[in-house]
């Protein structure tokens, strides 16, 4: 055999070079994926490798002024499972079984989520530390518990409009949990570990750990013994008044613009924020399904939401008028004693209107009367006095063609004329109030300007920020927007919004031993002549140094009544109480109230007769004797009630007979001392809450009671708008 | 004629480096896979290591075997490949639908395996006694072009479509080594490219492949699956890699990342760095080869040679190409990396017998 042949050589060589420029392009074009693709390339491999495990980070506390909880977080855990890895230890019957027996779930829901063809499932969410051990003792290979967090509200339906409610994910939905989500939620951790194409952790140590960062606490301005007044009394005054569409009440510092309350009813439990709390709605969602359904609940939580007090606007009538006093007193177009001559009505660019009480003119008054009257020809002759423009820069000024930038979501900047539009017969109706809408946190904003000295505050809900140990983060001070009106102006409105509770429309909002100032308020809705109003009053106390500033609003109440000084104006009266005594006011009390002074009734069982009689003296309190013993038996009233100077208490000794119980008379409509004969004519004891005439009594008429019982009775001034 | 001398160390070492590497990242790739199916990480090493001793015991018989001799075996032995390529399609154990291997006890083999060699030996027997007659068509050409076509059309009814395309390739570098005319390949070409087309379209999933190697992230989900595993792999590794050992897409994204994608964990553990020096040992492994052949004393050993390295060179080609996404997917293993059993056995005799070759070099002595 011959060696190979010059051709064959010159193949082979050719072999050669291809099969090396083969393998150089190929090692080129792997060095194209590995490094020019390549971060790409990695980046999208490390996503399919691993797997995020959120921790979620501790939401931070709200709290009220004085450092009081209004919503914590609680520790709690979260199971998921790994299907895979369950599949793999083969015990899924029993996992079901147990961990029903745990989390009191239904087995086959357990059993369905663990052998599930997915990477990753929630068995269920936030489950209690306890539970949450007796799972971790169980071992279960593909069983995790991650911790996470859950909000309870302590006080449930409690500011539930402004605290706000978070949802699945500890996420703030509305109210100050929404507005403050960024801070109190903090910066969640992860933990990063590889997993294999099937779902399984791969057997190797890849995991890396995120710390959470946890949320700051946020304190409020609210305070939260202020907030239980309002609550209550809005209420009761919601109820009773049958309000159809809720009603909201506002308490503001109007030296800082802290809001100290705010309210809106109904209400609801934020722990259960989820549940719509009307039952006719409820079982109108009952009856829908599908998109339907999730249509209408998302509408219906919207409206159960709505914080009434800082998104609706209405049309704020009468209490507008104290806006519109202060501009004629600062433009100087009125002195407080100049003379008015009500007819009934005005006319103003050939239209004619009337006064509220047109039926019988209030004729000849001084400003400040007309004031007390709440008389509209009166607030009429001054706007025109002062002009459209005049008026129309004040009520910018006073901030309501603007949102008053309180820290809170969806507010809204009410509505006003344009300025081209104003014409004097739309400034004839603004200056009473009509033909705009304002938001009741603009009118508390305002009615704040004017009562600390003229300045405009923006309103605040947050006080300050606070770290986990209670440092404080960051203080939110007082914003002045800016000065309105002077002082001096603001010092005689003062004056003489006093005299309109004291001697005006604004009677019922008097409370014994402060100083109350105020306006009531009625507006008709719109349509005009649908028969549903909307009842307010604006007040403040004391007026010469006001402390807090209080807006009660009824929207559409279904009673007897619907004028503001009947219904909203005692509402803010009893807020004003409560409040100013919690506050620690000093009362100042008149001759006349030091005459009706209440006492609290001693405690006398088991006093002999002489200790009692000098007891009683002491407190200004006489008795009658029952019975012929020694030693005090029983008493009516029972200590601590409260009585009226000079009352009767009954004290029952041995031997006292059977004694003949007394029915209550009807007091209704009488005046207070007609009220007070009548009663103790029939040996009871009557207490007297407000003046004017006996609208409500308690017991009622009819009711058989022992002698010395006390009949609380409820009146109202009936002269008002 | 020279008598015997040694044969070509570099040639050996390169081979000796190539099967340990070839060992070592077999271990690494199949560990996670053979952990998930038999709970034992070194299920598929274990293997590996039986057929590696095999292939050592293969590679020295062979090499001490003298080449000469199987001038005369050709026949035979291509006979005895064709018997078995017809009873693999009787008797053949299916895997994932295809009829390739052969049961003997404990032992599988893939005819195939043995039909490369045994065409091979028999072409280069062949050629190198009949030299010019190669540049008639059909006379020279035709015979050869047709026991390659009994022996391709048994291999692609298995089916085994990677297996037909080596066969057929290195049988064409072999004619065209033994100088058969360029023309006639020309010629030749044209119903190759047709009958390729035709085996496209009678089946389905391979003109998906071809599809989604165009474009492997339009059929993320499906075909172009394990190619995008792939490339994240490559990708992965970067410059210098994750580390021998550390691949994250051998856990089962990638699946039997020990066969014929386990080009993509070199990639992955070792970087550029560890793939380049793959490419270039397998380039000095066939510069080595090409110089043995060139330097065979007789036409029958040059051919041998060239035909052996020209399996290995197109295999490693191929495989190359497909996990790099530069041409549709195919099985295809790469020589002394995947973890493939008998092949192995076959590559190392084929080893064996370059190195016999090199012993009666013209020149490699001293």
């Amino acid at each position: 055999m011959a060696a190979p042949n010059l051709m064959i050589k010159k193949r082979v060589l050719l072999l050669l070079v291809f099969f090396t420029l083969a393998a150089i392009g190929l090692m080129i074009r792997t060095g194209w994926w590995q490094i020019y693709e390549g971060e790409r390339l990695q980046k999208e491999a490390i996503q399919q490798q691993t797997r995020d495990r959120i921790i979620n980070s501790k939401r931070g506390t709200i709290f009220d002024r004085n450092g009081k909880p209004l919503a914590v977080s609680a520790s709690v855990e979260t199971v998921s499972a790994i299907p895979n890895e369950i599949r793999k230890a083969g015990n899924a019957e029993e996992v079901a079984a147990k961990l029903s027996q745990i989390l009191n779930m239904d087995y086959e829901e357990i059993y369905q989520k663990i052998t599930k063809n997915s990477a990753y499932e929630i068995v269920k969410r936030k489950i209690e530390k306890k539970e949450a051990d007796e799972i971790r003792k169980l071992k279960f290979k593909g069983i995790h518990l991650d911790e996470d967090s859950k909000r309870y509200y302590p006080y449930g339906n409690f500011a539930s409009h402004v605290i706000g409610a978070t949802g699945f994910d500890n996420q703030g939905l509305f109210g100050i949990e929404a507005k403050y989500d960024k801070y109190l939620k903090g910066l969640p951790g992860r933990i990063v570990s590889a997993k294999d194409a099937i779902g399984t952790d791969m057997p190797y140590k890849y995991e890396k750990y995120i710390n959470p960062e946890d949320g700051v606490n946020v304190v409020l301005t609210i305070d939260e013994v202020i907030q239980h007044f309002v609550e209550k009394h809005l209420e009761t005054a919601a109820i009773e008044n049958k309000v159809q569409n809720g009603a909201a009440a506002i308490v503001m510092d109007p030296k800082t613009g802290d809001i100290l309350a705010m309210a809106v009813k109904p209400d609801f439990d934020l722990n259960n924020a989820f549940q719509i709390q009307n039952e006719e709605t409820r079982k109108e969602l009952e009856k829908l399904t599908g998109k339907e359904f999730t249509d209408r609940y998302g509408i219906e939580l919207g409206k159960m939401w709505r914080n009434k007090a800082v998104v609706d606007s209405y049309e704020p009538g009468s209490t507008f008028k104290i806006i519109t006093s202060a501009i004629a007193l600062e433009e100087n177009v009125v002195k407080p004693n100049d003379m008015f001559n009500d007819i009934g009505y005005v006319t103003v660019g050939g239209r004619r209107i009337k006064c509220w009480r047109s039926y019988n003119p209030h004729g000849i008054q001084t400003f400040i009367q007309g004031v007390q009257n709440s008389c509209n020809p009166v607030f009429i002759e001054v706007a025109l006095r002062m002009g459209a423009e005049v008026f129309y820069r004040y009520v910018k000024a006073f901030g309501f063609m603007e949102k008053t930038g309180i820290d809170f979501d969806g507010e809204t900047a009410g509505i006003f004329h344009k300025l081209k539009a104003f014409n004097e017969l739309e400034l004839a109706t603004a200056s009473f109030g009509q033909g705009f809408q304002v938001t009741p946190l603009q009118m508390v904003t305002a009615v704040s300007a004017v009562a600390n000295g003229g300045k405009l505050l923006k309103p605040r809900l947050v006080k300050q920020f606070l770290d986990k140990d209670g440092n404080v983060i960051k203080n939110f001070e007082p914003e002045i927007v800016r000065q309105v009106i002077s002082p001096e102006t603001s010092a005689t409105l003062r004056g003489i919004l006093e005299t309109v509770v004291s001697e005006g429309t604004g009677k019922n909002a008097y409370i014994k031993g402060y100083r109350v100032a105020g306006k009531t308020g009625t507006s008709e809705k719109l349509p005009r002549g649908n028969g549903k109003y909307i009842a307010s009053f604006i007040g403040f106390a004391p007026a010469d140094d006001p402390r807090v500033v209080v807006l009660v609003i009824l929207d559409e109440p279904k009673g007897d009544v619907y004028y503001g000084g009947l219904i909203a104006a005692p509402v803010v009266g009893k807020i004003l109480d409560d409040t100013l005594r919690y506050l620690e006011v000093e009362p100042k009390f008149t001759e006349e109230e030091l005459a009706t002074m209440e006492v609290n009734v001693p405690e006398l069982r088991n006093m002999d007769v002489k200790q009692a009689q000098k007891a009683l003296k002491d407190v200004n309190l006489k008795y009658k004797i029952e019975g012929t013993g020694n030693t005090i038996i029983d008493q009516t009233p029972k200590p601590t009630a409260k009585l009226q100077e000079n009352s009767v208490v009954i004290l029952y000794t041995e031997g006292a007979g059977p004694v003949s119980n007394v029915t209550v008379p009807d007091v209704l409509k009488r005046s207070v001392l007609d009220a007070n004969k009548i009663l103790t004519d029939s040996g009871l004891n009557i207490k007297i809450i407000g003046s004017g005439t006996a609208m409500k009594q308690e017991p009622a008429a009819g009711t058989i009671v022992s002698p010395g019982t006390v009949v609380e009775v409820e009146f109202r001034h009936t002269d008002v708008d | 004629m020279k008598g015997r001398g040694a044969f070509d160390f570099g040639f050996f070492l390169t081979v000796m480096i190539l099967l340990s590497f070839g060992l070592i990242m077999v271990f690494s790739a199949s560990s996670a896979d053979a952990f998930y199916r038999y709970n034992d990480s070194y299920f598929v090493i274990k293997r590996q290591l039986i057929w590696a001793v095999l292939g050592l015991f293969a590679m020295f018989f062979m090499a001490s075997f003298n080449y000469k001799r199987l001038d005369k075996l050709a026949i035979p032995f291509l006979l005895l490949s064709i018997v078995l390529l017809a009873a693999v399609l009787v008797v053949g154990t299916e895997v994932k639908g295809a009829q390739r291997w052969l049961g003997f006890g404990g032992l599988t083999i893939q005819p195939s395996e043995v039909a490369k060699l045994a065409i091979i030996i028999f072409f280069s027997s062949r050629l190198s006694k009949k030299k010019d007659k190669i540049q008639k068509f059909f006379t020279g050409l035709m015979p050869y072009l047709m026991i390659l076509g009994v022996i391709a059309a048994l291999v692609i009814m298995e089916p085994h479509l990677s297996g037909t395309v080596v066969i057929i390739l290195v049988s064409v570098i072999l004619l065209f080594a033994a100088g058969a005319r360029i023309f006639h390949f020309v010629i030749l070409s044209l119903p190759a490219i047709a009958g390729l087309v035709y085996a496209v379209i009678i089946e389905p999933y391979r003109m998906r492949r071809i599809v989604s190697f165009l474009d492997p992230w339009q059929y993320k989900m499906n075909e172009g699956w394990q190619i995008i595993q792939s490339l994240y792999a490559i990708g992965s590794g970067g410059l210098f890699g994750l580390g021998l050992g550390r691949s994250r897409q051998k856990f089962l994204y990638i699946p039997e990342a020990h066969n014929d994608f386990i080009f993509s964990i070199i990639c992955e553990e070792l970087g550029f760095v560890g793939a380049a020096t793959v490419i270039i040992l397998f380039i000095i492994l066939i510069w080595r080869g090409i110089k043995i052949a060139l330097n065979a004393p007789d036409t029958f050993g040059s051919l041998l040679t060239t035909g052996i390295i020209s399996l290995i060179a197109v295999q490693v080609i191929i495989n190359i190409a497909v996990v790099t996404s530069s041409m549709p997917v195919t099985g295809m293993p790469l020589p002394f990396f995947s973890a493939g059993g008998s092949s192995l056995v076959f590559i190392m005799g084929g080893m064996g017998i370059i190195l016999n070759v090199s012993r009666y070099s013209n020149c490699n002595r001293g």
